[in-house]
């Protein structure tokens, strides 16, 4: 009788969880079937019986490694959003005209060279041969046609968040199979940087708003399945033009909590993950870094206020200590900010700026002299949006409250900061940024901080607005070169902003894990191997 | 019974549009997800491009009528985030939640009630006191806390378990537990004193009176009555494990339910998904609560539904 009045409640119990369709024993096998399925699926496509092939193959050649990424992708489609999670899958499955190497300089990638000009807005892309798409399209012109004209078609119709990559292009005309030219509004020098982040998509997708359900590019790999929110599974393209990849299959997991990944990572599921907090990486099997591109940094009201005067400025670079933030903040994995926005991998990087020296007296002498001791300075920052960036702010804060001024330190919301950092009528005094630059050009940083009217910009300098125009412009790499380290000189020798450091990209590995983090953060597999 | 279900179902409407009419006004009070879907870099032109394409420039009251029209054909729209239809995500994502809510309310029914007989028998001893104190310690621990010592201890440095999706022995069971614990406590504290209540009066003292074994009457008549507070606060505990608990306990695991596609829909201000989630999670709760309200007449013939 206990057992019967029990069991009414177990009952019931279960029906409250079932009314929600609660389904414990579907789990396991869920994901059990994932791998089923995706060769299942394989196999049913007729126009893929390759694909069978290449799973076999993989399977037979290549180990299976699993990537846990801190964001699931907003879409697969490569051309629509902007968005790191999105990136790290379809780098794997798309290529693009140009790529980088391990310096973060253009080499060829679908192009069997670098562009040449025919004119000051025309550039001509001769294109690598025998390369076909994971559906046995051949790649060739028309691709290279259709995925521009796609992209001009989707910034013209806001249908991209990634205009600012590409709002320049205006088209491609097909020259012959293996030779396309491309056409830009204005003179572009930043083009071969475009092309480095253009993933060429087949002929006949110039028309497709979305792309996100088959993707289907030339790379070392093929997209298998998505289980939405669980995971994405793509496997070894064993025809890839540069050799099969040693890795057979490869899947991505999300983690938002570093904690988490870490825990997947000790646990053994996972082979590498994502940026591994600095407080964590002691108890990682294996921690790879690579100088990356985030700069954390703060952007100084160059025409009004308290640090109008370039002495304050100055003074407030001088009393932070940059080495102290380096080691007890990022537990040694970032360097000191030499002073400019851009990393020694990208075109433009001033290798004669040294950082500013921690100078504590020499603040505080200049405070003085400046007459704005015990003044206050408004610091506007956005905590929780970028790593350690609260800490940052505060350690800032105080180093600046010791130089002898008034922090007032508002932490806002994200929307609210945004606002702040947006407000053309009134900047403040000192608002705390983490820039970063995806496509390795300069054009993207400068333009947004330290070009005069820049959304990020606080300053009005002409000779500097002028000469970032100037580097847009220019078609020849060594002079934009030159150009941008002239610029970035400029801001440095006024003290647009206060440099802190330049993170590393810091992942998480397994033991059995080889591979050499890159400067342009890509996750690039084929580059992957197991031990 | 069929006046009761039909009030109920009236009365659920009324809840859900209520609900729906909550996120819309609770989403707008917080600006718009422009900011949020364009690059930093984006131009002042290209937001308010984008303000006008999504509808965001118009007057509150004519989005209001649109989205009421549209909630009401259930087109929740596109999400920003995960740009696709914001009902579809919601759907994609529910079941692992679904599965994580039902394993973890499993758990706390099938030791909260031993638990709490077995620390009504003597109430004050020894046993009593260790049930209680660990109970106490259950509920009043947060699960991001517990959570976070469950992944650091079990499966960083155990490595028993995985974070992430993944087969339930592997991947459910440590973020059921964790959905569990707190609920546990409070159900053995429930059951606990309900039995308690019970055992002292007169129909218990006088089956025992007729020479009834202690085990027969409480494990038949006294539990089956302190059964009834239990289902309510068992019903009370399953629609917070659903509309609260799983965004926590999803995004500690990596458990990828509604909760952890929910909090980042609310991070990048995904209006649509938000919307589609808690509409649908309203209409659960209604479900569910309706479903409480017929287990609790069939433990209690008394219980009137009209």
């Amino acid at each position: 009788m206990k057992r019967r009045i029990y069991g009414t409640l177990v009952v019931l119990a279960l029906a409250g969880a079932a009314c929600g369709g609660g389904d414990d024993e579907g789990d396991g096998a869920e994901t059990a079937e994932a791998t089923a399925e995706a060769t299942a699926e394989a196999t049913d496509d007729a126009a893929t019986a390759e694909a069978t092939d290449t799973a076999a193959t993989a399977e037979a050649t290549g180990e299976g490694l699993t990537i846990a990424l801190g964001s699931e992708p907003t879409s697969l489609d490569p051309h629509t959003v902007d968005d790191g999670g999105e990136r790290a899958i379809n780098d794997n499955i798309y290529e693009t005209l140009l790529a980088r190497d391990e310096n973060g300089d253009l080499i060829p990638g679908l192009a069997a060279d670098l562009p040449t000009q025919v004119d000051a807005t025309t550039w001509e892309f001769t294109l690598r041969e025998g390369v076909t798409f994971h559906d046995g399209t051949p790649f060739n012109a028309d691709a290279v046609v259709a995925s521009v004209d796609r992209i001009v078609r989707l910034v013209a119709e806001t249908k991209t968040q990634n205009d600012g990559f590409f709002g320049s292009l205006t088209g491609a005309t097909k020259v012959d199979d293996v030779t396309v030219q491309i056409t830009t509004a204005e003179q572009d020098g930043v083009l071969p940087a475009r092309m480095y982040w253009l993933k060429i998509t087949a002929p006949g997708t110039e028309s497709s708003d979305d792309l996100s359900e088959a993707p289907n590019g030339t790379g070392p790999f093929k997209f298998v399945e998505r289980v939405t929110g669980s995971n994405i599974d793509l496997a070894a393209n064993a025809d890839y033009w540069g050799g099969a990849p040693s890795i057979g299959s490869v899947r991505f997991e999300f983690a938002e909590e570093s904690a988490t990944r870490l825990a997947g990572l000790s646990s053994g599921k996972y082979d590498l993950i994502t940026n591994l907090a600095p407080q964590d990486t002691g108890q990682a099997p294996q921690v790879l870094t690579a100088q990356g591109q985030e700069h954390p940094n703060f952007i100084l009201d160059v025409d009004e206020g308290i640090t109008s005067d370039p002495n304050v400025r100055l003074a407030l670079n001088l009393a932070v200590d940059k080495d102290a933030i380096v080691e007890t903040l990022f537990g040694g994995f970032a360097v000191v900010d030499a002073g400019q926005h851009l990393s020694p991998s990208i075109l433009g990087h001033n290798p004669d700026l040294t950082p500013f020296p921690y100078d504590p007296d020499e603040a505080k002498r200049l405070i003085e002299e400046a007459g704005v001791a015990g003044e206050t300075i408004q610091l506007v920052g956005q905590a929780g949006r970028w790593l350690k960036d609260k800490e940052l702010i505060e350690a800032t804060a105080s180093y600046w409250q010791e130089a002898g001024l008034n922090v007032q330190v508002e932490s806002l919301e994200f929307g609210a900061y945004l606002d702040v950092l947006f407000d053309r009528e009134n900047r403040a005094d000192a608002i705390f940024v983490s820039s970063s630059n995806d496509i390795l050009d300069p054009d993207r940083q400068l333009s947004t901080y330290y070009q005069a009217g820049g959304i990020g910009s606080s300053n009005s300098d002409q000779a500097l607005s002028d000469l970032i125009d100037q580097g847009r412009q220019e078609l020849d790499a060594a002079a934009r070169d030159a150009i941008y380290q002239e610029a970035v000189k400029i801001a440095y020798d006024g003290a647009y902003f206060v440099w802190t450091v330049n993170n590393e990209d810091v992942y998480g590995a397994s033991e059995r894990l080889v591979w050499t983090p890159r400067v342009d953060s890509k996750l690039l597999v084929k580059d992957m191997s197991l031990s | 019974m069929a006046t009761f279900l039909v009030r109920r179902l009236l009365q659920g409407v009324i809840v859900v549009v209520a609900a729906a009419i909550f996120v819309f006004v609770a989403t707008r009070a917080v600006g718009d997800p422009v900011d949020f879907i364009l690059p930093l870099s984006a131009s002042e032109e290209q937001r308010e491009n984008l303000r006008v394409e999504l509808g965001f420039d118009r007057p509150m009251s004519e989005q209001f009528v649109d989205y009421a029209g549209d909630v009401a054909r259930l087109d929740f729209g596109e999400s920003t985030y995960l740009n696709d239809d914001a009902l579809t995500v919601v759907f994609d994502y529910l079941p692992k939640t679904l599965q994580l809510v039902g394993f973890g309310m499993l758990i706390s029914l099938v030791t909260s009630v031993p638990l709490g007989v077995l620390a009504s028998r003597k109430p004050g001893g020894r046993l009593d006191k260790i049930l209680t104190t660990a109970s106490l310690t259950g509920l009043s621990m947060p699960q991001f806390f517990l959570g976070q010592v469950l992944v650091a201890v079990f499966i960083t440095r155990l490595t028993w378990f995985d974070p992430g999706p993944g087969p339930w022995h592997k991947n459910l069971v440590l973020p059921a537990i964790c959905m569990a614990l707190p609920a546990v406590g409070r159900l053995a504290m429930t059951v606990r004193s309900a039995m308690i209540e019970e055992l002292n009066s007169q129909y218990v003292k006088v089956a025992r009176a007729k020479g009834m074994p202690a085990r027969r009457v409480s494990g038949v008549h006294a539990l089956r009555n302190a059964g009834i507070p239990f289902v309510t606060l068992y019903g009370w505990e399953l629609i917070r494990a659903l509309a609260g608990y799983t965004v926590v306990v999803e995004t500690v695991f990596a458990w990828p339910g509604l909760g952890f596609v929910l909090i980042q829909g609310i991070k990048e201000r995904d209006f649509y998904l938000v919307q589609a989630s808690v509409f649908v999670v309203a209409v659960l709760v209604v479900v569910i609560s309706i479903v409480i309200d017929l287990v609790y007449k069939a433990l209690d013939p008394r219980v009137q539904l009209s």
